[in-house]
């Protein structure tokens, strides 16, 4: 094993520790009910999980326009979170649907 | 009064340990989901020229998805490992976020174990947990440490199956490779459904326009921590 390769790793494996555990010790302390602060957090989940999907889906955007897997297995998705309710189900059924319509379309 | 007293210290505990294991089972979705990332990532590093141990240990030290297949890019690109390390944590800056937005969620406060749950806490435990709160789950350090636990489990060992079966692997299946390159937004995008209300869209809307605007004039890099931000401080603005 490379130990720069190693040490990089401890760098920034150490910073991502500090960067997780740091801030929730020291949101402890309570918030004002309705404070910006307050609100700004209850906000930060939803625009981060939005944030990561458009950041996962815009490099298979800009590889192929909006290529038709990629929106029908976005449908399969949402169809089959909307049916089940369920976080996995949801997700392997879109990368199921995903993967089978590249395979038919030979893309 | 003793044997009632030792009667509810059991059941406590009793009830503690389900917790732990319903964070277990909650961690299921995203092993399913970690399992098939993370045996792409040990084939992708292995196709890089890393080591089957330089790939595990990346996942053991490094725990954050988007980062390792990135600093894969850089390491391969030829960048000094002091600007791969900077920008890796440039990335992973996000979530400085979480925790905070988390325990509000909750409500909780007495948290004496997060030195260690909060190792593993990445987008996807984060996502589960908010779901798990919003579905009106009840919340507490052991379900953390059982999710985080599961999650975790599943991503080195993953990265560890990947790694040997080695970078040529996915080279035959074209579209198994095509089905575990879309895992990933498809799991985003169920942690998303299982959050989502009417109050937070024009927060995702935000999020998404200003994620695609950065990204393309700057870095993916820029567009993801733009992204959050500017999402959060629209939920700040619109109410």
């Amino acid at each position: 094993m490379r130990l720069e390769l190693f040490l990089m790793a401890l760098a920034v494996g150490v910073a991502t520790y500090a960067f997780r555990v740091l801030p929730t010790r020291m949101a402890r302390r309570d918030l004002p009910e309705g404070g910006m602060l307050a609100r700004f957090l209850a906000s930060t989940g939803p625009a981060a999980i939005a944030t990561l999907f458009t950041a996962s889906v815009l490099p298979l955007v800009q590889q192929a326009g909006l290529p038709v897997p990629l929106v029908v297995g976005t449908l399969a998705v949402v169809a089959v979170f909307v049916w089940r309710r369920s976080v996995v189900l949801a997700t392997l059924a879109g990368a199921g649907v995903y993967g089978g319509i590249f395979g038919l379309l030979g893309a | 009064m003793a044997a009632d007293a030792f009667g509810e210290d059991i059941l406590a505990t009793l009830k503690g340990q389900g917790d732990g294991l319903r964070g277990l089972l909650a961690a299921l979705p995203i092993a399913l989901g970690y399992l098939p990332i993370a045996f792409s990532f040990g084939v992708a590093a292995t196709r890089a020229g890393l080591s089957e141990a330089e790939a595990v240990m990346l996942s053991v030290v490094i725990y954050a998805g988007a980062a390792q297949f990135l600093a894969l890019a850089l390491v391969t690109s030829g960048a000094s490992l002091v600007v791969s390390a900077i920008t890796l944590i440039a990335m992973n800056l996000r979530h400085v976020l979480y925790g905070p937005a988390l325990l509000k969620a909750a409500g909780a406060r007495d948290m004496r174990t997060v030195w260690g749950w909060g190792f593993g806490l990445t987008d996807e435990v984060f996502g589960a947990a908010l779901g798990h709160i919003a579905r009106g789950g009840a919340f507490s350090e052991r379900f953390m440490w059982g999710l985080g636990a599961g999650a975790y489990a599943s991503w080195v060992v993953g990265t560890g199956l990947g790694a040997m079966a080695g970078g040529a692997a996915l080279e035959g299946w074209p579209v198994l490779d095509a089905a575990l390159g879309f895992m990933l937004p498809a799991l985003f995008l169920a942690l998303l459904l299982s959050i989502l209300s009417r109050v937070q869209v024009p927060v995702i809307v935000v999020a998404v326009v200003v994620t695609v605007g950065v990204s393309l004039m700057a870095s993916a890099t820029m567009g993801i921590l733009a992204g959050m931000v500017a999402g959060a401080v629209a939920g700040v603005l619109q109410r």
